[in-house]
């Protein structure tokens, strides 16, 4: 099973290196949404000081979002789902395998808007470790939400606008604890940022174990 | 808005919804069983069926 | 159309529903009069607290027709491979209760709107059960959303099933962050919505108001049933008039 979600990771990484589409396109407009954001807040530099950890996560929504169509894409314009059900893959290893090349995508998409963050809207670190630790939290929930949701509506017509809708409320719970855990992080909050950093690996662990267990169902055809 | 406004408000609107919502229902129903040729025809003779379902 | 077509399926009335339809529309005026008129002004609220036999029994009409979807789905995938129909009727089953669903969570967030600025001064406040209610109803806008796609009827209703369950799975993961959110640095507020204590002639209203309120829930959710089985037949007599029109046309080309 190992062999098989590496053999996915690798095969959905090479096709990303290929096209760069990720760091070629979603990351830049990414970082366009923290300018925008800027704009709405009439960038003033206190309210972007505190609101930097939702902006943040508002913005991984919009690039991540748009990862998950792609990851699904790349499957169903060349009918590369067929070619899973017919190879001796099974439905959780591809789950897993989707997921984690969607972890390495997303992860380096909060990179790039991380620094975009701290330079833009002029925040200091006080908790690195929580800040990392709830990054990696979120996007691990993020990644496995999002190829749940993303082959639920992988093939569909009218996918583009579909995804979003199924996705916003299951990400709804990882935006909010992702903002409150980062405001700690970032010494805005003196609430309980690693609680919420947990309670992201909880929402990350359910989502996970449905998903090895309900992925052959979303795969089937008919 | 005083109290008592609200509450029509409310109620109004409540009953407005699921009056649509059931009508909605029910003309969908009709519509499609119209489409498909079944209907209520127990009432209806054989002859003026015919004319109904040609003009539809 | 032949004759075998129109006695084997049924228009979406039957005698019985036919019962159960005036039923839900005596047990609804009655409401309105125990509701509306008999039924006395709160002490702390006055007339706002008739909002509530609307807003609460619609919010636990919503929760178990949200309960039914669940149900349905899970019986569904395990019927489909087994049963003659496919589940179909676990499906159907699924897609009526959760379209009636998501027109009661929207009744509960009016009429709480509603009775939020009469009582609080304000249409919204975020607090937990606000907020879980209305990404419910989004999430169940989607799945109604999916239901409706132009796809192979068992693969979409596959997907449907597996989304109303991690729906369903969801409902509580929101509910204990979004109340987590709120107790953490808001404790304040949540006392300007107080409840009102609820006794006697109010108490037995409710009773009936959630009484009447589920005769009209069953009457919506057994005419959608009907229709979604309606729509089913039109889309496999359509896809059967297409096959056939295909093959007399290859034939004349040949």
């Amino acid at each position: 099973m190992l062999a098989e979600t590496l053999l996915v990771v690798r095969k959905d990484l090479r096709v990303e290196w290929r096209a760069k589409v990720a760091l070629g396109q979603v990351a830049p407009l990414a970082l366009l949404i923290l300018v925008v954001l800027a704009f709405a807040l009439d960038a003033n530099s206190s309210l972007l000081e505190l609101g930097a950890g939702g902006l943040y996560w508002v913005a991984v929504l919009y690039g991540g979002t748009l990862l998950i169509q792609r990851s699904f894409d790349v499957e169903t314009d060349d009918g590369n789902m067929d070619a899973f059900r017919m190879s001796a893959i099974g439905a959780p290893s591809l789950f897993l395998g989707k997921s984690l090349a969607l972890f390495v995508q997303i992860g380096l998409l909060e990179l790039v808007l991380g620094s975009g963050i701290a330079l833009l809207y002029n925040v200091r670190v006080t908790d690195w470790v929580l800040l990392f630790v709830a990054a990696v939290a979120g996007t691990v929930a993020f990644s496995v939400c999002g190829v749940l949701w993303g082959v639920m509506s992988a093939g569909l017509r009218v996918r583009a606008t579909l995804l979003p809708l199924l996705l916003v409320p299951v990400l709804a719970p990882i935006l909010l604890a992702g903002s409150r855990a980062f405001e700690t992080a970032l010494g805005v909050r003196a609430d309980a940022g690693w609680t919420w950093a947990s309670l992201m690996f909880v929402i990350a662990a359910i989502h996970t174990a449905i998903g090895l267990g309900a992925f052959g169902f979303l795969l089937e055809e008919g | 808005m005083s109290e008592v406004t609200t509450v029509v408000t409310g109620w109004g609107i409540t009953f407005i919804i699921v009056a649509t919502y059931s009508m909605w229902v029910v003309s969908r129903g009709k519509i499609i069983g119209q489409e498909l040729g079944i209907g209520e025809m127990e009432q209806a003779d054989p002859g003026k069926d015919a004319d109904a379902t040609t003009d539809l | 159309m032949t004759s075998t077509t129109r006695s084997n399926a049924k228009m979406t009335a039957t005698p019985a529903t036919r019962v159960l339809g005036v039923l839900a529309i005596a047990a609804t005026a009655l409401m309105a009069v125990l509701g509306l008129f008999i039924s006395p002004a709160d002490v702390i609220q006055g007339e706002a607290v008739r909002m509530l036999y609307l807003h609460v029994p619609s919010i636990w009409i919503a929760y178990g027709a949200f309960v039914l979807t669940s149900v349905s789905s899970i019986l569904f995938l395990r019927a489909r491979k087994r049963r003659e129909d496919q589940g179909r009727h676990y499906d159907r089953l699924a897609g009526s209760a959760a379209e009636v669903g998501v027109v009661f969570t929207g009744i509960t967030l009016i009429t709480g709107m509603l009775w939020g600025k009469v009582t609080w001064g304000t249409y919204w406040q975020w607090d937990a059960r606000l907020t879980t209610t209305i990404l419910l109803f989004v999430t169940y806008l989607g799945y109604l959303a999916l239901r409706r796609l132009p796809a192979d009827p068992m693969v979409r209703s596959q997907r449907a099933a597996v989304m109303a369950l991690i729906s369903f799975i969801n409902v509580p993961i929101v509910h204990y962050s979004v109340d987590w959110w709120r107790t953490l640095h808001q404790k304040a507020s949540l006392s300007v919505g107080r409840r009102p204590e609820i006794t006697g002639e109010m108490y037995w209203t409710l009773l009936y108001s959630t009484l009447a309120v589920t005769i009209v829930a069953t009457w919506l959710m057994i005419h959608r049933y009907r229709v979604i089985r309606l729509e089913e037949l039109r889309d496999e007599e359509a896809l059967a008039a297409l096959i056939s029109s295909r093959l007399k046309n290859d034939d004349g080309s040949n």
